[in-house]
C-alpha cells in the first residue's frame, strides 16, 4: 500500500518536471540586496539626481529620507526649494514626458514590489542594458523599455567599469527595495522579538499540556 | 462577592451550567490528535481577521481612485499599519490553510458520515462564505491582479442561463468593475464575517450535540471520552502556539509572499495584465475551470467541484465506521485525490497559451480534473468493495463486535437517550 502512494507520488513529480521545464521568462541577476544606511544613501542620491529626472516616487516624501537617516544637507539639497513634507515629485510633467517618450515614466514608489522577481527585477534591468548583434542598444529584461541607458551597461569597456556600473545599480535598487517597504528593517527586528517571545511562550505552554497529560497518557492507547 | 455575584447571574443566565456543560464537563475522546486542533484554529483566525480589519477599515477609502493610495496610507502613515495590513493579508491565506487542513482531516477520518452530515454541511456553507469573502476583500486594495481577478471572476455569472449579462451587471453594479463594485464589495466584506461568525455558531451548536469524531471511527466508551477542559484548553493552546509561530514567520519575514507583485500596481482597467491568476487556494478549482472549453461547462464544473464534498455522506456506502484508520482503500483513495488536487493546483498557476507546451498542461488538467470528480463518483461501488473485502479477510475484534451486535447504524442516539 505505501508502495502504492509512493509510485504515485513519484509519478506525479515526474510529470511535474516534465511540464515545468519550458520555462520563458528571462533570467534575472542574483543580488544580496545591502541594507546598510551608506547604500541607501548612495542610491537615494542617484535616484534623486538622476532618476527624478524623469520618475516620481509620490509616496515618499523628503521627511521619510531624513526619518531613514539619510544626511540633512543632502536632502536639503535635493529638496531645493520644496518643503520637508512634499512628495518626492518629478519636475518633468506628464505632457512633457509623453511628448518625449510618448508615455509617462513609471512611479518609482512601488517599483521593487511591483514586477515579477522584485528586487532582482530591477537590478537585473538596470544591468541588462547591452548592444545587440545590430550594434542596437536594448535590455534583456524589458526589451521595449523607452529608458535610455543611464547607468551605461552597454557602453561598459572592461570588468572594472562593469563591476562599478553594478555597485551602482545595487544602492539603487537598495533604495528602491526601501521605498517600497519603508518599514522592512523595522518589521524584522520587532519580528526576532515577537517570535522568540512565541516560541517561549508554546515551550511552556507545551511543558504545561505535558503535565495536564500525564495520567491521561498512562491509559493504554485506544486502537 | 464573586459568589452571591454568580448567583444572582445564574438565577436569570444559564452561566454556570453552560461552562460546566460546554466546556468543565463538555466529553471529548481522549485519542484526539493534533489535527483536532484546526476547527479551534479556524475560530482564533476569524477572531484576528475581524480584529485587523476593523482597524484597517478605520483607515482605508472605499473609493476607486483613494483605495490604492489609502492602502499605501496605512503600509507607511499609520502606525503599525504595515503590521495590521500584512497580518490580515497573510491571515486571509492562513484561513484557507486552516480551513483546508480541517477539511482534510474529516475526509481522512470519516467524520462526515452519520451522525456529523450537519456539521459537515454547515462547514461547506462556511467554506462558500469564505471563498466569497476573501474573493470580495481582495478587490480592495484596488491594484491590478485585484481588478483583473474580480472582472474575470464576476464575468464567470454570465454562464446564467437567461439572466446572465444582467446578474454580471447587478454584481458590479455597473457595465464594468469599477468604483460601484468596490464600494459594494467593501460593504459586503464588513458584512460577511458576522454571518460567518453566525455560522461558526450554529456549526458549533451541532458539534457539542453529535460530539467530536475521533480517529478510530467508533464512538468510544464512556471512561474514553475525558472533559474538554483542561485537557483540550491546553492541547488547542499548545497548538496555537506553533500555529503563531508559523504565521507570525510570516507575517513579519515574508509578507509578501502571499501578494502578487502585479497588485502592487494600481488598477489599470485599459491594460490587461500579461498573466492573470487567482489567489493560491482557488487554484485547484480556477484548473477546473479551464480544464473544460465551453464558459458554461467550465463554471458548472468549477462550481460542482466545490460543492461536491457536501455529497460526501452519501457517497460512502461502507458499513465500517470512519475513515482511513480501519480502511486501507479508502487511505489510498484519500492521498490520490490529496495528490490530484495539489496537480491542480499546479496546473492552475501555469500561463496557458497556444503552444505545444499549454497543450500538455490542459491535457493534464483535464486528466486530474476526470481524476477528481471519479474519486467522488466511484466512492460508492469503492466503499461496498471494500467492506466486502475486509470481512471476506476477517475484521479485527473492535469492529467484528459492532457488526454482531447488529446494532442500528444510528447506535449514537440510543447512547444519548440513554443518559
Amino acid at each position: 500500500m505505501k508502495k502504492l502512494t509512493s509510485t504515485l507520488l513519484l509519478g506525479l513529480l515526474a510529470s511535474l518536471a516534465v511540464a515545468a521545464q519550458a520555462a520563458e521568462e528571462p533570467t534575472l541577476r542574483e543580488i544580496d540586496v545591502p541594507h546598510d544606511l551608506a547604500s541607501l544613501q548612495r542610491g537615494a542620491e542617484t535616484v534623486a539626481t538622476v532618476c527624478m529626472g524623469c520618475h516620481s516616487l509620490k509616496y515618499i516624501k523628503y521627511r521619510d529620507l531624513l526619518a531613514a537617516g539619510i544626511d540633512k544637507d543632502k536632502v536639503t539639497a535635493w529638496r531645493g526649494t520644496k518643503s520637508k513634507d512634499s512628495s518626492m515629485i518629478s519636475s518633468m510633467t506628464p505632457d512633457a514626458a509623453r511628448s518625449m517618450f510618448s508615455v509617462v515614466p513609471p512611479d518609482l514608489s512601488l517599483m521593487a514590489a511591483a514586477r515579477d522577481g522584485r528586487a532582482r527585477y530591477i537590478f537585473s534591468y538596470l544591468t541588462g542594458y547591452h548592444k545587440n548583434d545590430k550594434g542596437v542598444v536594448t535590455n534583456s529584461v524589458f526589451p521595449v523599455t523607452r529608458m535610455p541607458d543611464i547607468l551605461g551597461s552597454s557602453m561598459a569597456a572592461d570588468a572594472q567599469a562593469r563591476a562599478a556600473i553594478d555597485e551602482k545599480a545595487k544602492d539603487v535598487t537598495a533604495f528602491l527595495a526601501w521605498a517600497a517597504d519603508p518599514h522592512a528593517q523595522e518589521r524584522r527586528h520587532m519580528g526576532y522579538y515577537v517570535l522568540g517571545y512565541v516560541a517561549f511562550m508554546t515551550l511552556l505552554l507545551y511543558l504545561w499540556k505535558k503535565q495536564i497529560w500525564r495520567e491521561i497518557n498512562k491509559r493504554p492507547k485506544i486502537k | 462577592m464573586f459568589t452571591r455575584l454568580l448567583a444572582w447571574v445564574d438565577q436569570r443566565f444559564p452561566l454556570t451550567s453552560f461552562v460546566k456543560h460546554e466546556l468543565t464537563e463538555y466529553p471529548t475522546p481522549r485519542n484526539l490528535s493534533y489535527w483536532w486542533n484546526f476547527g479551534f484554529l479556524a475560530g482564533f483566525v476569524l477572531v484576528l481577521q475581524l480584529a485587523t480589519g476593523i482597524f484597517l477599515a478605520m483607515h482605508y477609502k472605499a473609493d476607486s481612485s483613494m483605495a490604492f493610495d489609502s492602502i499605501q496610507h496605512i503600509m507607511r502613515d499609520v502606525n503599525y499599519g504595515w503590521l495590521l495590513r500584512y497580518m490580515h493579508s497573510t491571515g486571509a491565506s492562513a484561513f484557507f490553510i486552516v480551513v483546508y487542513v480541517h477539511m482534510a482531516r474529516t475526509l481522512f477520518y470519516g467524520s462526515y458520515r452519520a451522525p456529523r452530515e450537519l456539521m459537515w454541511w454547515t462547514g461547506q456553507i462556511l467554506l462558500l462564505l469564505l471563498m466569497a469573502i476573501s474573493f470580495m476583500g481582495y478587490l480592495l486594495p484596488w491594484g491590478q491582479m485585484s481588478y483583473w481577478g474580480a472582472s474575470v471572476i464576476t464575468n464567470l455569472f454570465r454562464a446564467t442561463p437567461f439572466y446572465g449579462e444582467e446578474i454580471v451587471r447587478w454584481l458590479r453594479g455597473d457595465f464594468g468593475v469599477g468604483d460601484a463594485t468596490l464600494t459594494r464589495f467593501f460593504a459586503l466584506h464588513y458584512l460577511f464575517p458576522f454571518i460567518i461568525f453566525g455560522m461558526v455558531v450554529i456549526h458549533l451548536v451541532a458539534l457539542h450535540t453529535v460530539r467530536s469524531s475521533n480517529p478510530s471511527g467508533i464512538n468510544l466508551a464512556d471512561k474514553d471520552n475525558i472533559p474538554f477542559h483542561p485537557y483540550f484548553t491546553i492541547k488547542d493552546f499548545f497548538g496555537l502556539g506553533v500555529y503563531l509561530f508559523i504565521f507570525l514567520l510570516f507575517v513579519f519575514f515574508f509578507p509578501n509572499a502571499f501578494i502578487e507583485p502585479a497588485n502592487n500596481i494600481p488598477a489599470n482597467p485599459m491594460q490587461t495584465p500579461s498573466h492573470i491568476v487567482p489567489e493560491w487556494y482557488f487554484l485547484p478549482f480556477y484548473a477546473i475551470l479551464r480544464s473544460v472549453p465551453d464558459l458554461v461547462g467550465g463554471v458548472v464544473a468549477m462550481g460542482v467541484s466545490v460543492l461536491i464534498f457536501a455529497v460526501m455522506p452519501f457517497m460512502d456506502r461502507s458499513k465500517i465506521p470512519g475513515g482511513a484508520h480501519y480502511r486501507p482503500i479508502y487511505r489510498v483513495l484519500f492521498f490520490v485525490f490529496l495528490a490530484d488536487v495539489f496537480l491542480l493546483g499546479w496546473v492552475g498557476a501555469q500561463p496557458v497559451g497556444a503552444d505545444a507546451h499549454s497543450i500538455h498542461i490542459m491535457e493534464l488538467g483535464r486528466a486530474a480534473t476526470g481524476l477528481y470528480f471519479a474519486t467522488f463518483l466511484l466512492l460508492p461501488f469503492i466503499s461496498k468493495f471494500e467492506e466486502s473485502w475486509l470481512r471476506k479477510r476477517g475484521l479485527p475484534p473492535a469492529l467484528q463486535a459492532l457488526f454482531d451486535e447488529r446494532t442500528p447504524r444510528h447506535d449514537w442516539h440510543h447512547q444519548e437517550a440513554g443518559k
